[in-house]
């Protein structure tokens, strides 16, 4: 067996890269694929937590197919904002839309 | 009721009435206006049809609040903290929709999705308040967020719109992997999302996993503190703000906030109270930096939407103490005045954009500066906005002052002085900003002295309710400390 | 040869980047952990985990720092079916599923249309912003952090087992209904804003502030 800290200490790591991405990025949607980088490591939490540590109440993975299910969701609805902030000012780059300072 | 194999369903749907209608209302708003032209309905058709869903729901949630206690499967816990909420969040829809739907018809682009979203977004505040388990008070979570997420970028011919939208939904985004990613390790520790087998959990000994466990409520609270704009995670609330139509900028600063809250003393007056040893000074901290920062960052604000952000950023400072207090054990006190406070808090805010709100639809501006002579051509208007700064400041005679008495008072006796320095400091501060507004409108001349400004019928309905609301509730607060105190005990 | 395979000359370059990053990096690495295997030193599930961790932060690692976009968008692909395989060490078959079908056939396609319809079939190179280096450190420490806290905690004896499809279902159909109903709303919000986002509007604002 696997111990769960091989999953824990990935998923740490993932969570972490997804941030870098998050904080160094200025098109928008490469910030939106960091923050899938972020919510796989929260599924691989959930997994690993379900399949270690409930013998019978796997609610674990039920929580992780909601995260997919609304992380999947978040980028359809931003990727609409995305496209019309594109539409109205010909960028797609955070730093740019700056109408209000921050 | 039994499903197919013969398993008993103990499923009361009664107690998830209101949601029922309110959800049926979305679709069918959404739908209406969708097909206005083609089945000939009247123009208005959404905002009638959403304020019939709005006032069955209220009703129906009252209803059901004064008669059962129980829960929808263990997922929705219906008490009447819950009843509390519910009422405040339909209340809040209600009041934003009538008082300033003439600005939504002019101002809001797509108004049927608008309406329909507008409930949707109470729909996950409701549930946020009602939820017994983690998943389904996540979800809630989401709901509220992406239904404000769309309902930020909605203003018409306003390029800020979008932007303020782009940037809520991608900090957004980072709040919530940041808060799944304590919640995920909270599951690990605890082995359950339910809040009382968590609780249990809990209270037992979990020493070998304290560091995991105080990495996960560090996650949780970042989480929570982007939602509830605690600073330092403020930073996309001005900007929301001041990108939406001015009732999104309402239910953000009302609605939003409150489910907030009441997510806070859920889970922090209930699962997470065992460890209150290891969130109690993180708590203490975000208190002090949001109620410093919020209140100083106002000062020198010209726009009113920002303004009113930062104050709103403020007062949410005030309320993070209440956790802070909850946090030493009087989980009773502190929630009741909490409670007293977020009900006071939201009927000032409302009645104050909802006087902003017709400001705008007669001079098309959010600047401070434009409030010049506002004395002269609506004194109605400056009366409103004057007497809800005042009364958001906490001056004496107004709902503000006394609940922020109830909420100083509770924290002072969990112990926290210290804090409620810093706040009363704070709220002088607060006066300060207040007082530039009201400046502007009492001591300068209008630019066209003979111009009047109209308030429409509805406007002068919701606001005269709201300003009696205010007056009476801070002369004689009794019944309002009643009902919180009723709310809070369900809560321990 | 690449020339004449009738591809667009991006993806020619992923294909050669992806043959280097593979020879450089995986062969070495695959032969290690075989022999590892075969020597005994770690079993075959934490061989498949190393792998599966290599392709992971390999393609987060060039999700965020690849300057063209689409190798950035691909790279994520990988990470996403990597973390597909980790769910399947943990032995939820079902969840596996669901990430393949959602993330490698449905989201990355959305971002790679997000990509294409916004600035990437002009000019696929993006410049970072200039917090990059606060970002990485920041990133490092947090890292570092969680991996120091998270290896400190004693976890219990580890009991994996397959829960069945049907259990599964079941589970989440009687005991979640909630959130079931919660999240198919939500999803009717998400539609919904997307399109309106992106529908043509007349009341758009006059195109002033561009250029």
């Amino acid at each position: 067996m696997i111990p769960i800290e091989y999953f824990l200490v990935l998923s740490a790591i993932l969570f972490g890269i997804g941030l870098i991405g998050v904080l160094s990025r200025r098109s928008a949607i490469l910030i939106l694929m960091s923050v899938e980088l972020m919510l796989a490591a929260v599924s691989i939490n959930f997994i690993a937590f379900a399949s270690y540590l409930d013998s019978d109440a796997f609610t674990g993975l039920i929580f992780a197919l909601f995260v997919i299910t609304v992380a999947a969701a978040e980028v359809g609805l931003a990727l609409g904002i995305v496209l019309r902030l594109f539409k109205e000012r010909r960028t797609a780059n955070v730093d740019e839309a700056s109408l209000m300072r921050w | 009721m039994t499903d197919l194999s013969g398993q008993l369903l103990d499923f009361d749907y009664s107690l998830v009435l209101p949601e029922i209608i309110a959800v049926l209302f979305a679709m069918i708003v959404v739908g209406a206006d969708a097909f206005k032209v083609q089945l000939k309905l009247p123009s208005q058709i959404a905002l009638a049809l959403t304020i019939v869903g709005i006032v069955c729901a209220l009703v129906s949630s009252l209803t059901i609040g004064l008669n059962h206690d129980g829960n929808f499967a263990g997922l929705i816990i219906l008490d009447s903290f819950t009843t509390f909420f519910r009422v405040l969040f339909y209340g809040v829809t209600l009041t934003i929709v009538l008082g300033s739907h003439e600005y939504i018809s002019k101002y809001v682009s797509h108004i049927g999705e608008f309406y329909g979203l507008l409930i949707l977004a109470t729909l996950g505040a409701v549930l946020m308040a009602s939820a017994g388990e983690l998943l389904t008070a996540y979800l809630g979570i989401e709901l509220l967020s992406f239904s404000l997420y769309i309902a930020v970028s909605l203003t018409k011919g306003d390029l800020r719109s979008n932007e303020a939208s782009l940037k809520y939904v991608l900090l957004g985004g980072v709040a919530s992997a940041s808060l799944l990613y304590g919640l995920s390790l909270l599951y690990g520790v605890s082995g359950s999302t339910d809040y009382s087998e968590i609780a249990a959990a809990l209270s037992g000994s979990v020493s070998d996993l304290e560091p995991t466990l105080l990495l996960g409520l560090v996650m949780i609270i970042v989480g929570l503190g982007f939602k509830a704009s605690a600073v330092p995670f403020h930073m996309w609330t001005p900007d929301a703000y001041e990108g939406a139509p001015i009732p999104v900028t309402a239910y953000l600063s009302a609605t939003s906030k409150a489910a907030t809250v009441a997510i806070l003393l859920r889970w922090f007056g209930g699962p997470l109270l065992p460890i209150a040893g290891d969130w109690q000074m993180i708590f203490s901290a975000l208190a002090v930096a949001t109620m410093v920062v919020g209140n100083l960052v106002a000062l020198q604000q010209t726009n009113i939407k920002r303004l009113l952000a930062y104050s709103s950023i403020g007062q949410m400072g005030y309320m993070l103490m209440a956790v802070v207090a909850v946090g030493s054990g009087y989980v009773d006190i502190a929630t009741s005045g909490v409670l007293v406070h977020l009900a006071g808090y939201i009927i000032t805010n409302i009645l104050v954009f909802v006087g902003v709100t017709h400001f705008f639809n007669n001079e098309e501006s959010e600047e401070i500066s434009a409030f010049k002579g506002l004395a002269q051509t609506s004194p109605y208007l400056a009366l409103l906005i004057t007497a809800g700064l005042f009364s958001l400041a906490g001056m004496p005679l107004l709902v503000g002052f006394f609940t922020k008495f109830i909420l100083f008072q509770a924290i002072v006796s969990a112990g926290h002085l210290g804090l409620v320095v810093v706040a009363v400091v704070a709220s002088t501060v607060s006066l300060y900003y207040y007082l530039m507004v009201i400046r502007q409108m009492y001591l300068y001349e209008p630019e066209d002295s003979s111009k009047k400004l109209s308030v429409t019928t509805s406007g002068y309905l919701t606001t005269l309710v709201l300003f009696i609301a205010m007056v009476v509730l801070g002369l004689w607060g009794a019944p309002l400390y009643a009902v919180a105190d009723t709310a809070a005990t369900s809560l321990f | 040869m690449f020339d004449r395979l009738p591809l667009p000359s991006q993806f020619d370059r992923v294909i050669i980047t992806g043959g280097i990053v593979v020879g450089l990096i995986g062969v070495p690495f695959g032969i290690a952990m075989v022999t590892l295997v075969v020597l005994g030193i770690i079993t075959a599930p934490e061989m498949v985990f190393f792998v599966a961790a290599l392709v992971i932060l390999l393609g987060a690692v060039g999700c965020v720092l690849l300057p063209n976009i689409v190798h950035a968008a691909l790279s994520l692909t990988a990470t996403l079916i990597g973390v597909a395989a980790v769910y399947l060490l943990l032995l939820s078959e079902f969840l596996a599923l669901v990430q393949v079908l959602v993330y490698g056939g449905g989201v990355v396609l959305l971002l790679l249309f997000g990509l294409m319809m916004t600035n990437a079939h002009e000019d696929p190179i993006v410049t970072d912003g200039s917090q990059k280096p606060i970002a990485l450190l920041l990133g490092s420490l947090l890292i570092g952090t969680f991996i120091a806290l998270l290896i400190s905690a004693q976890w219990g004896d580890p009991v994996a087992q397959i829960v069945p499809f049907d259990v599964f279902g079941e589970r989440l159909f009687r005991e979640f209904t909630v959130p079931i109903i919660v999240v198919a709303v939500l999803l009717d919000v998400a539609i919904t804003g997307a399109l309106i986002n992106v529908q043509a509007q007349e009341e758009s604002p006059p195109e002033e502030v561009l250029e």
